[in-house]
């Protein structure tokens, strides 16, 4: 048994090396080069400067089913962010409640990671958190990490809800969470129920420039009794 | 002025445009319309291949042009070729365009002549297109070249100086066969230039300021029939020569006779490219988005008008003729009329009559100079006037090397974002990294207006496939790397399955691209 396991496995092998060699030699044949289709030419694109609200990847988004009595707790509420000096708007914005993408809506925090974080007050059942970076082009925010916590400072106790930093940029852990297309109906992320007092948003640029912007973001849960 | 300060401060005007032209070429990421350029060129240099194409692209003077300077660089393949290379002609072109300048003389005042010098220098608008690998800067020159060749002869009744017309006069159609247009404004100022002379005569009975370009003075005879012919002829010729590709392709003449028919459906059509009448004067005037800064060429315009004015009058200072500054003012009213007319718009199209408010604008200082004669007070102008000058040049330094990608620069238009670059990089990267190295496949779908400028970052590597939809793709799955539009996003990533990353970056404003990267093998 053992001798022919061994002839099997020396047919096998002597094979598996002769057959590309007598492959490469055969004089009949080459190897197929296939030309792959050229880039067609088209003229001068659209140059886009002003605000659209098109949606670019379709679907809207479905229902988001939530218990009754659900509330929006963050209308409002106090907002810090990384950077102290906002180049544009004021972390005020955040949860204003004004979702226009227009100019004058949204904060701009500077280059690179940068974050907001919201405080709700009191650790209260968390269900949903919408984000609106930038709707009025479409673009894309760059390592996107979303966590509560009951610390201010996010040492302790810390859940993460959504991380697309699959690389760990962040510095916050690698995350697979996919990147996402801003659109005008906001990206929605589902905390699970988990109970935090904190919210804290964090990216680092995007797909049109290095900084970061916030119009809106909403926290919603069952308010705590 | 003396001979000494005009050639030092002209030689300086040179100098400075040639800075805000040929430094840092490669700083800007490849625009989709010079990537296009770009591939064709690569065509004609490796193969000799060039076929005009009556649909697109314009003239082929651009591709032949960049020839000399792709032998020079010691460039013979397309995956030599680089940014600095191509852009490097129009930017000669567009420091050349100053040189013609000096052959206005005895139409402009020495003063005219160097303060449109030092405009075009450092105009944000002239620096901005003259690093960009499109037709529109050598247009332009060929232009400048038209009507300098065209005042010399008219004082000189000089066959060289009919040649050189009918040569630049060609040059200008092998360039853009829509310069038709502009030969129809040229021939509309001359005709007003012509009109205001008789009306002048029949109100006063004598043309006043002319020893210039005087048609009945017997030292300027009228054109002779040789002239007329050799003008033809060089036009002719010229023109057959670059549309046959050197008599390769003898259709290519029919073809830009036919590009002409195609460019007015265009202007009449002009789809996203529509924009209102005031377009131009909007770049130019004042633009300014949130949080930007402000971009306004309305010194340049003042000066313009300035100028305008003062074409009417008697005097264009010494050495000037009026009439020669009223055909500058009558060929930019009436061409800035008929492009702001035409619906289809982009701005580097504003660039023909922008070169006569330069001119104009040089006329302004001119005869700001000229309000006094006392020196101090020229002093005192001069210095009130520095300040726009350096404010001019501080925008072209923006324009060209700050923020040449950035949409709130008006001068921008449909430009790839800065982010485009890490997607190039991300690629360069995985390719890096893989056995195949530069041969591995590369599947790219998109519509070919979010393509571009792909296949120009994308030109060393050896297996590279572009489908407008992932269905004609076929099997993905055998890519190393996917790039899709974000239309496409859906359908690769539902192909693809778990076993790829995904990352997005932005090609242009509002346009997104994902790359799809193959983890492990």
């Amino acid at each position: 048994m053992k001798n022919t396991l061994f002839w099997i496995s020396a047919a096998v092998l002597g094979l598996a090396l002769i057959a590309p060699a007598a492959m490469a030699q055969d004089p009949g044949k080459e190897v197929l080069k296939i030309t792959l289709p050229k880039p067609m030419f088209v003229g001068t694109p659209k140059n886009i400067r002003t605000a659209n609200l098109e949606m670019i990847t379709g679907k809207p988004r479905g229902p988001f089913m939530v218990p009754v009595g659900t509330v929006l707790l963050s209308a409002g509420k106090p907002v810090a962010a990384s950077d102290k000096e906002p180049v544009i708007g004021e972390v005020a914005f955040v949860t204003d409640g004004k979702k226009s993408g227009e100019d004058g809506y949204y904060v701009e925090l500077g280059p690179m990671l940068q974050w907001v974080q919201i405080d709700l007050g009191k650790s209260q059942e968390l269900l949903a958190v919408v984000a609106w970076h930038y709707h009025s082009q479409a673009r894309v925010y760059r390592d996107v990490v979303v966590q509560v916590s009951d610390d201010k400072d996010f040492i302790s106790g810390v859940t993460t809800v959504f991380n697309n930093d699959h690389d760990n940029t962040s510095g916050l852990g690698a995350g697979k969470d996919r990147e996402y297309i801003e659109t005008f109906d906001g990206k929605l992320f589902d905390p699970k129920g988990v109970k935090a007092r904190y919210i804290r948003l964090t990216s680092g640029g995007n797909t049109s420039n290095d900084m970061n912007h916030y119009v809106e973001v909403e926290v919603y849960g069952l308010p705590a009794k | 002025m003396t001979n000494k300060a005009f050639r030092g401060l002209f030689i300086c005007a040179i100098l400075g445009a040639l800075l805000f032209r040929v430094v840092r070429l490669d700083v800007r990421p490849m625009h989709h319309d010079e990537a296009n350029q770009a591939v064709k060129f690569g065509d004609l240099l490796e193969r000799g291949e060039y076929r005009f194409d009556p649909n697109d692209h314009h003239g082929p003077s651009l591709y032949y042009l960049t020839l000399p300077v792709a032998l020079v660089a010691g460039q013979k393949a397309f995956t030599e070729l680089s940014e600095t290379t191509l852009r490097l002609v129009p930017a000669l072109f567009g420091a050349g365009l100053l040189l013609l300048f000096l052959l206005f003389a005895g139409g402009l005042s020495r003063e005219t002549t160097l303060a449109a010098a030092a405009l075009a220098a450092v105009s944000p608008a002239m620096t901005t297109y003259s690093r960009f690998y499109i037709q529109e800067t050598l247009l332009v020159f060929f232009l400048a070249g038209l009507i300098a060749a065209g005042w010399k002869y008219a004082r000189t009744r000089s066959g060289w100086w009919a040649l050189a017309a009918g040569l630049s006069t060609g040059m200008m159609y092998a360039t853009k066969e829509t310069s038709i247009i502009l030969f129809a404004c040229l021939a509309a100022a001359l005709g007003l230039v012509l009109l205001m002379d008789r009306l002048g005569k029949r109100r006063d009975g004598v043309v006043r300021e002319g020893e210039a370009w005087v048609w009945k003075e017997t030292r300027t005879r009228p054109p002779t029939a040789f002239h007329v012919v050799l003008f033809l002829i060089a036009g002719a010729v010229t023109a057959v020569l670059f549309y046959t590709s050197f008599f390769q392709n003898p259709r290519g003449l029919l073809d830009s006779v036919r590009a002409i028919g195609a460019s007015f459906n265009r202007a009449g059509h002009p789809g996203f490219h529509a924009h209102p009448w005031y377009y131009y004067f909007q770049t130019l005037a004042y633009a300014k988005t949130a949080g930007g800064p402000v971009w306004s060429e309305a010194f340049l315009l003042f000066l313009a008008v300035a100028g305008g004015i003062a074409a009417f009058g008697h005097d264009a200072g010494k050495d000037g003729s009026p009439r020669f500054v009223r055909f500058v003012l009558f060929f930019t009213v009436v061409t800035a009329a008929v492009y702001s007319l035409v619906p289809y718009k982009t701005p580097w199209n504003l660039l023909p009559f922008y070169l006569g408010l330069v001119v104009l604008a040089g006329n302004g200082v001119g005869l700001l100079l000229r309000i006094s004669r006392f020196k101090l007070v020229k002093i005192l102008i001069l210095a009130t006037l520095i300040p726009g000058f350096v404010n001019l040049a501080v925008q072209a330094y923006r324009a060209d090397f700050t923020d040449h990608s950035d949409p709130a620069n008006p001068y921008v238009y449909a430009q790839t974002s800065l982010d485009f670059l890490k997607l190039v990089a991300a690629v360069e990267k995985i390719a890096a990294a893989a056995p195949e190295q530069k041969d591995l496949l590369i599947k790219v779908i998109a519509p070919p207006d979010e393509t571009w400028p792909l296949p120009w970052y994308l030109r060393s590597f050896g297996r590279v496939g572009y489908w407008t939809s992932a269905e004609a793709a076929g099997e993905l799955g055998d890519a190393a790397v996917v790039v899709a539009s974000a239309a496409n996003v859906e359908k690769v990533a539902t192909a693809l399955g778990d076993r790829y990353q995904q990352s997005f970056y932005g090609l242009r404003p509002e346009v997104v691209l994902c790359v799809f990267t193959r983890q492990g093998r």
